[in-house]
């Protein structure tokens, strides 16, 4: 079939018909793109998963040591694969459901290779440490700034396509594109406002409260609007197709949408229940997280009910097997998401494995199953031959279920444990597990599981891979590229009497029959500025209170900003990732206090540029580790830990010991912080190194008097034996010490 | 002074409430609009819109269906 005419509405109204072709080249790049990034993110994943298992996996190098490869696993699983599988989803649906080539395909073609060569500069900076420290936007700042550029790329390709389309009505899967690109655009340029201090090191201009807020509303819309929306709106278009009939309610499927829009954006603060944040952010982001419960219950039902009628496929067809999984598995993690928002239940959770075993039903059921039945549905389409082996597709999708099934079960039960031992108390009234490292090995079995059904899943990828090898292979010589004709959209519509109904008179009547809603449908641009109204107000009323208001972030009068060496260690805690596994952030629970000391207040955190409070323990909080243990400690710690604490999981940090501390770059560290209104006083007139230089000489000098070898006043170990013995000593400094950076 | 003083004084807390509202009475038109008789048949139309689309050679055994 060398071209196929496509019938148009409403033929009789035909201005002028339109031949043109569909870029399935630009598709056939990002499915490669899915597989193959798909593949280094979750074999990245199984490497973290066995540094947890057993501590020898993080090697001597330091470039592949837990801190540093946990942010790259994430980054590379959302923003490379899901990614990918997204835009590969949307340059095939977009053009098809507009009747239109995409605007430019050169813009598409930069879209891509833009994409690709983020993602390598991710790749080889994450490992090298470079990062900001705030999850889900480790990236530095140039890479950033190429991700919004090639962002608005793809913007512009898209709206331009719905400028030239074909089709009036903008189908439901355009919309949830439409509101994930905005979104995700004013998502990632606000959260990653930084001051740099040289080419890949940078201070969030956010400091503690305000910073931990506005990371949490971009984290979590970046599973909202990156993770959920693009791939609803996948779901929208692929089922329908795979099930070769309609969506079961088209009405519900827009509630779905203007539902999400509404109340996704408001539920960020859930990830800081029982932090330094205050109480009021952190109700309104619970009640929105529970209120997420109905529309996302609507939207998998929805998804399930177009299976209607054709349930005896499932049982044949394992595209349908994938999203009949993938979808379940939406309605079963948009079920725990907001149980896990409600306070007493983010009490037990927070800090803990729960939630990454949350995500992990997420990415794995509803992310990776959905792009699963997409590209094996695409597969004959795109390279026009059967696919090889509908066998291994089955067997992909059992294996890869199983090795779900393993991963959450048991990464829910080592959530629920730890939660559980960290609380107990035994019948004297002291803590009954008060050695943190009790709390972490009693989780190496679910660990090791973990890492079995985290492989059988990479099994199915492997599979998934040999399966679109060989259906590519089987490709024809050229392939074709049908023509379509459709006729061209008229300049002004003009509304198809009602099929037959009179147009209906009086303002009631017009608002209940003319379709306002379809008016607003019909009009791309009024559409995404709509959009991005609700989506920034909503945004906008929930942050400038916490920026603005002076009184939701009390001083503290004895809170200083760190010293020029203690910022270095601050810098090289960052660059080695110890946030993923420490949190800075002790709630005001009495198991807490008792294990880590005084709870965390709002005000310690004015100068934590950007806040490390963290998000999971797998080593014990250190908001109040400073004077904790002498310098000594923390230098044979560093060097290895097992060696301080016998059955620690921590990399050890020998290099610490070794390497020379840059004690010229501080000047430049220390100008950066100032010009974001840390008060540095003198120590920005050039004297920084000279300070660092100073306190490191007393460290140095207080190691060797307790027994530590001598000679490591230039080293790294004393700006992070400064640090550690910094944390959370404010409150204890007497209120006279004014200008302690003097 | 700083720009933290100026919002406290400006006592904007209550805009938030009118924008909850505006949203709220939005969200509640779409919804009442689509539980409304009159829009069935677009509706019907609209969803059928992914079916009607492929005419590639691979495409799904029924071929596209334009049937209404």
């Amino acid at each position: 079939m060398s071209s196929a005419v496509l019938p148009m509405e409403g033929a009789a109204a035909s201005p002028r018909l339109e031949s043109f072709s569909y870029d399935d080249v630009i598709v056939r790049k990002f499915l490669w793109a899915t597989f193959i990034w798909g593949l280094v993110g979750m074999l990245v994943g199984l490497i973290v998963a066995l540094q947890l298992a057993n501590p020898i996996f993080n090697t001597s190098l330091e470039w592949l040591s837990f801190g540093r490869l946990r942010p790259l696993h994430t980054n590379a699983v959302i923003f490379a694969f899901a990614g990918n599988a997204f835009f590969c989803g949307a340059y095939y649906s977009t053009q098809r459901l507009l009747k239109a080539r995409m605007f430019s395909d050169a813009l598409s073609k930069f879209h891509f290779w833009g994409w690709q060569a983020i993602i390598v500069s991710a790749a080889i900076t994450l490992p090298l440490g470079f990062t900001q420290a705030k999850e889900y936007a480790e990236l530095e700042w140039p890479i950033d700034i190429a991700i919004a550029v090639v962002w608005v790329a793809f913007a512009i390709n898209f709206v331009g396509t719905m400028i030239k389309r074909r089709e009036r009505h903008l189908y439901v899967a355009l919309w949830f594109y439409i509101a994930s690109i905005v979104t995700v655009a004013i998502l990632h340029i606000f959260n990653n406002l930084s001051m740099p201090a040289g080419l890949f090191k940078s201070y969030s201009i956010y400091a503690g409260v305000q910073d931990a807020f506005m990371q949490w509303w971009y984290g979590h819309n970046a599973v909202a609007f990156f993770l959920t929306t693009p791939f609803l709106g996948l779901m929208y278009y692929f089922m329908p197709k795979a099930a070769e009939g309609p969506v079961f309610s088209y009405k519900l499927s827009i509630l779905h949408f203007w539902s999400l829009v509404f109340l996704y954006i408001w539920a960020g603060p859930h990830h800081l229940h029982y932090t330094a944040l205050p109480e009021w952010a952190s109700t309104v982001g619970m009640l929105f997280s529970v209120m997420l419960w109905a529309p996302s219950w609507g939207g998998m039902i929805n998804g399930l009910l177009t299976l209607r009628g054709a349930w005896h496929k499932v049982s044949e067809d394992p595209i349908l097997k994938f999203f009949v999984l993938a979808v379940t598995a939406y309605g079963m993690s948009t079920f725990e998401g907001p149980l896990l928002s409600i306070k007493s239940v983010n009490a037990l959770a927070h800090y803990t494995d729960w939630i990454i075993a949350h995500v992990h039903t997420g990415a794995l059921g509803w992310n990776g199953f959905l792009t699963f039945g997409m590209v094996y549905w695409l597969l004959p389409r795109l390279f026009q031959t059967p696919v090889y082996s509908k066998k291994l597709m089955e067997l992909h999708f059992w294996i890869a279920s199983f090795g779900i099934l393993l991963y959450v079960v048991a990464i829910y039960s080592a959530g629920v444990t730890q939660g559980l031992m960290w609380r107990a108390f035994d019948t004297t009234g002291r803590l009954a597990y008060p050695d943190f490292v009790e709390t972490v090995v009693r989780l190496l079995p679910m660990y090791w599981l973990r890492v079995a059904g985290g492989s059988l899943y990479i099994v199915g990828m492997l599979l998934f891979g040999w399966n679109i090898f060989m259906t590519w292979k089987r490709r024809p010589a050229k392939y074709e590229v049908p023509v379509i004709t459709a006729p061209a959209l008229a300049k002004k519509y003009v509304p198809a009497p009602a099929h037959g109904a009179p147009v209906p008179a009086g303002l009631w009547a017009r608002f209940a029959a003319a379709g306002w809603h379809r008016t607003w449908e019909r009009m791309p641009i009024t559409f995404t500025v709509l959009t991005t109204v609700a989506v920034v107000v909503a945004s906008l009323f929930e942050i400038i209170p916490t920026f603005l208001i002076k009184s939701n972030v009390p001083t503290i009068a004895t809170v200083k900003p760190y010293t020029p060496l203690e910022l270095a260690g601050r810098d090289i805690y960052i660059a080695e990732g110890c946030f993923n596994c420490h949190s800075q952030m002790i709630r005001p629970f009495r198991h807490e206090t008792e294990r880590f000391g005084e709870y965390s207040k709002p005000g310690e955190s004015v100068y934590e540029h950007p806040f490390l409070w963290g998000s999971r323990r797998i080593g014990p909080d250190l908001a109040r580790i400073g004077g904790k243990y002498p310098h000594l400690w923390h230098v044979r710690h560093f060097n290895e830990p097992t060696s301080m604490t016998a059955r620690s999981i921590m990399p050890a940090y020998p290099h610490f010991l070794t390497k020379t501390l840059d004690f010229e770059q501080i000047q430049s560290r220390v100008d950066a912080m100032a010009m974001i209104g840390v008060p540095y006083g003198d120590a920005v007139r050039g004297q920084a190194p000279a300070m660092a230089r100073a306190q490191a000489e007393e460290i140095a000098a207080e190691i060797e008097k307790q027994g530590g070898p001598a000679g490591l006043a230039d080293k790294q170990i004393t700006a992070m034996v400064a640090y550690m013995q910094r944390l959370g000593m404010d409150l204890r400094a007497q209120p006279t010490t004014v200008g302690v950076a003097k | 002074m700083k720009l933290s003083d100026i919002m406290g004084f400006a006592n904007l807390a209550i805009y938030a409430e009118v924008a909850m509202v505006l949203f709220l009475l939005v969200f509640v038109a779409i919804a009442v609009r689509l539980w409304l008789p009159g829009s069935q048949q677009d509706l019907q139309e609209a969803a059928r819109l992914p079916l009607d689309d492929d005419p590639t050679p691979a495409a799904t055994p029924r071929g596209s269906t334009h049937g209404r």
